[in-house]
């Protein structure tokens, strides 16, 4: 594994990188790596057996500097086009999760020629008329001042459930990983605040163009983002086929069904 | 001469006819408190009887009457307090109207600011303080403010507003968030070049450097004194060295609670029931552990990850808060709502400008569901028997240690 600050323009950009093979870019969510992780997690691992792995943080998360101008999509957007390109990737696999599955899908829909194939866990970036994206803002605001039950029942399957615990403990966490929390809900606000948060009306209708191989994941116990959006995705991308609903996983699939996860990407990277 | 501390009334208008049960039944008293609460009967008169008791406070001599802004809380029912602030004008004659402030991220365009204020200042004949608050916490969610970038839209608002006020108009404002072709307000406030500009903080490094630059006065956004008052006073302070300034009084003010009775003991009778409706019912979903609180936290992120860092390395998130104070001895040891005789107040509020030199206390006398007759006692018996020597004793000390300084 290798860690390195790329310069653009001036910006700072944080990647990890690790494995050989065909470039695959991942672009991560909230309970991910960078979000709130210093490290890859197995699954990234996992995908990083077959591929060259790429995993930058975003803007203002985990080492990456902030964008100074706008936050819209487009700004996103282009800041990974700079890095792409700073980075020499002409094309490459691309898979993310949450908010990265968002910015995924902007990318693929905008350069249909750059990403080989797109894989979403859990994205956000739909409206889906009465099936809103969960309230993450408001339940990162802990109860009692320490009591964080509902943000971590909102990440995952069961509040009580390991990981869950081990990235949103009750009171105060690690610092490190209490600030990457901090800096990835900064950013989520930044891009995704507009109520019902996370999304850009013009993305459904663009999907059309994005006809490279996808792989829509999500778990089926995903309290933040229904599964009705998983169906969106689908429906909208050419390339995919029915959802991939992982049993016993909540939002952050990759993390509770990282195996099964993992062998469903590998399957579809290789194909 | 340097001034004597400047006394304000400041009137919160809480809701004050919660049933008794409220607290074990509601989660909160912010944002989601269901406004079917509301007894449209027993309100019918509520606001008249509140800026019956701010008109009161400048017939009484007060140095000002002072506002603020909420929404979608039983803590302050003034979403706009301009419209108080437009009744103010006509119902007092002599007291600032300090409105702290304006929500200015709030707005589409803060033209429309400049606009009221401007307006306010020439019907109350240039008496308007001009405040201004970024409303990023609670307004996150009952008003859609993305609280990231609330900080950068609030400041160019300042800027925008300020140069309303001086710049000859029309002009165009190349702003990031707020671009305009003709800037040209009709009409420009009464005071020149415009009405002293005032911003709430905490004790953002960021904050204090902007109000240093631009000559603002800084309005310390804390309901507890102790040394954190006096720490944020020498930070101010230093800050403004830095910027080739030097501190005086009149450049801070902080937040005060009272009630005032003839003795300790009938003071804590009376008060008992207004201030523990505040605490338990006005702060809760604010200043209490209990619930959500949601005017600061990771879900509310405006200040710079770099400060949420060093918050988080100098905090404990089970200190108690405000709202989780169990008894008056709890009370008493915040500093932050100051009960007694005269006596005792003169000397409590002493204690704290004797540590933190501040020209302006903006003292809340309404709490909770306090009656009429209570507050405007404690208002008169404020008036007469405490301010008269804090002012005395505070201008001796002001001129002692500032003007030996110059």
């Amino acid at each position: 594994m290798a860690r390195r600050v790329v310069d653009i323009a001036g910006r700072d950009v944080a990647v990890i990188e690790k494995g050989d093979g065909e470039p695959l870019v991942y672009l991560h969510g909230y309970a991910d790596v960078h979000g709130v992780a210093g490290d890859l997690l197995p699954f990234h691992n996992a995908l990083a057996a077959g591929s060259r792995l790429i995993a930058p943080a975003h803007p203002g998360c985990s080492g990456s500097a902030e964008l100074t101008g706008g936050h819209t999509p487009e700004d996103y957007v282009f800041h990974y086009l700079e890095l792409f390109d700073a980075l020499g990737l002409k094309d490459f696999n691309l898979v993310g999760h949450c908010v990265g599955g968002w910015l995924a899908a902007e990318i693929a829909v905008r350069h249909p020629e750059k990403v080989k194939r797109l894989g979403l866990i859990g994205a956000t970036g739909l409206f889906v008329s009465g099936q809103y994206i969960g309230d993450i803002f408001m339940h990162s605001q802990p109860e009692r001042g320490i009591d964080y039950t509902t943000l971590r029942h909102m990440l995952f399957s069961s509040s009580d459930c390991e990981l869950a615990q081990r990235y949103y403990p009750n009171g105060r966490g690690d610092i490190d990983e209490e600030v990457r929390r901090y800096e990835m809900l900064r950013m989520g606000s930044f891009i995704g605040f507009k109520p019902p948060y996370f999304y850009n009306r013009s993305l459904v209708d663009r999907l059309h163009r994005a006809t490279m191989p996808a792989l829509v994941a999500w778990g089926a116990d995903d309290h933040m983002v229904p599964l009705a959006h998983a169906q969106a995705y689908a429906s909208g991308l050419p390339g995919a086929g029915d959802p991939l609903v992982l049993p016993g996983a909540g939002h952050a699939a990759h993390l509770e069904a990282s195996d099964a996860a993992a062998k469903a990407f590998a399957a579809f990277l290789k194909a | 001469m340097i001034d004597p501390v400047q006394l304000y009334c400041w009137h919160f208008m809480s809701y004050p006819y919660l049933a008794p049960d409220f607290d074990e039944t509601q989660p909160t008293g912010w944002v989601t408190v269901p406004n079917s609460l509301w007894d449209k009967e027993r309100s019918k008169g509520l606001y008249q009887q509140y800026i019956d008791q701010l008109a009161y406070a400048d017939e009484l001599g007060f140095d000002g009457m002072v506002l603020n802004e909420h929404h979608q809380n039983i803590y302050g029912l003034m979403p706009s307090p301009n419209i108080i602030a437009a009744a103010l004008t006509q119902r007092s004659s002599h007291g600032k109207i300090v409105i702290l402030g304006n929500l200015l991220p709030l707005h589409a365009n803060p033209l429309r600011i400049a606009e009221e204020y401007a307006m306010l200042d020439n019907m109350s004949g240039g008496r308007i303080i001009a405040g201004f608050a970024p409303g990023s916490g609670p307004e996150t969610f009952n008003y859609d403010i993305d609280s990231a970038s609330s900080r950068d839209k609030f400041w160019e608002a300042v800027d925008l507003i300020q140069q309303a006020w001086t710049r000859d108009g029309p002009f165009a404002y190349e702003g990031q968030h707020f671009p305009l072709r003709y800037v040209n307000p009709w009409p420009q406030p009464e005071q020149s070049p415009h009405p002293p500009i005032w911003i709430p903080g905490a004790r953002s490094k960021d904050t204090l450097v902007q109000i240093a630059k631009n000559g603002y006065c800084y309005f310390l956004s804390s309901r507890s004194h102790g040394r954190g008052t006096a720490i944020a006073q020498e930070r101010f302070s230093r800050t403004l060295e830095e910027y080739g300034d030097r501190y005086l009084p009149k450049r801070m003010g902080i937040l005060m609670s009272t009630y005032v009775a003839e003795t300790d003991e009938r003071a804590q009778v009376e008060a008992q029931e207004g201030i523990w409706y505040f605490l338990k019912n006005c702060l809760k979903g604010h200043q209490r552990r209990v619930g959500r609180q949601l005017t600061f936290g990771p879900g509310v992120p405006y200040i710079p990850p770099g400060e949420f860092r060093t918050y988080l390395e100098n905090t404990d998130p089970t200190t108690p808060l405000l709202g989780d104070t169990q008894d008056w001895d709890d009370l008493d040891r915040s500093g932050s709502i100051i009960t007694g005789s005269p006596d005792t107040v003169y000397r409590k509020f002493m204690e704290i400008i004797e540590a933190a030199p501040v020209g302006h206390l903006l003292i809340q006398f309404h709490m909770g569901n306090m009656p009429d007759e209570l507050a405007r006692k404690s208002m008169r018996l404020f008036w007469t028997e405490v301010a008269p020597r804090l002012k005395e004793a505070t201008g001796r000390m002001f001129n002692e240690r500032f003007t030996a300084m110059a």
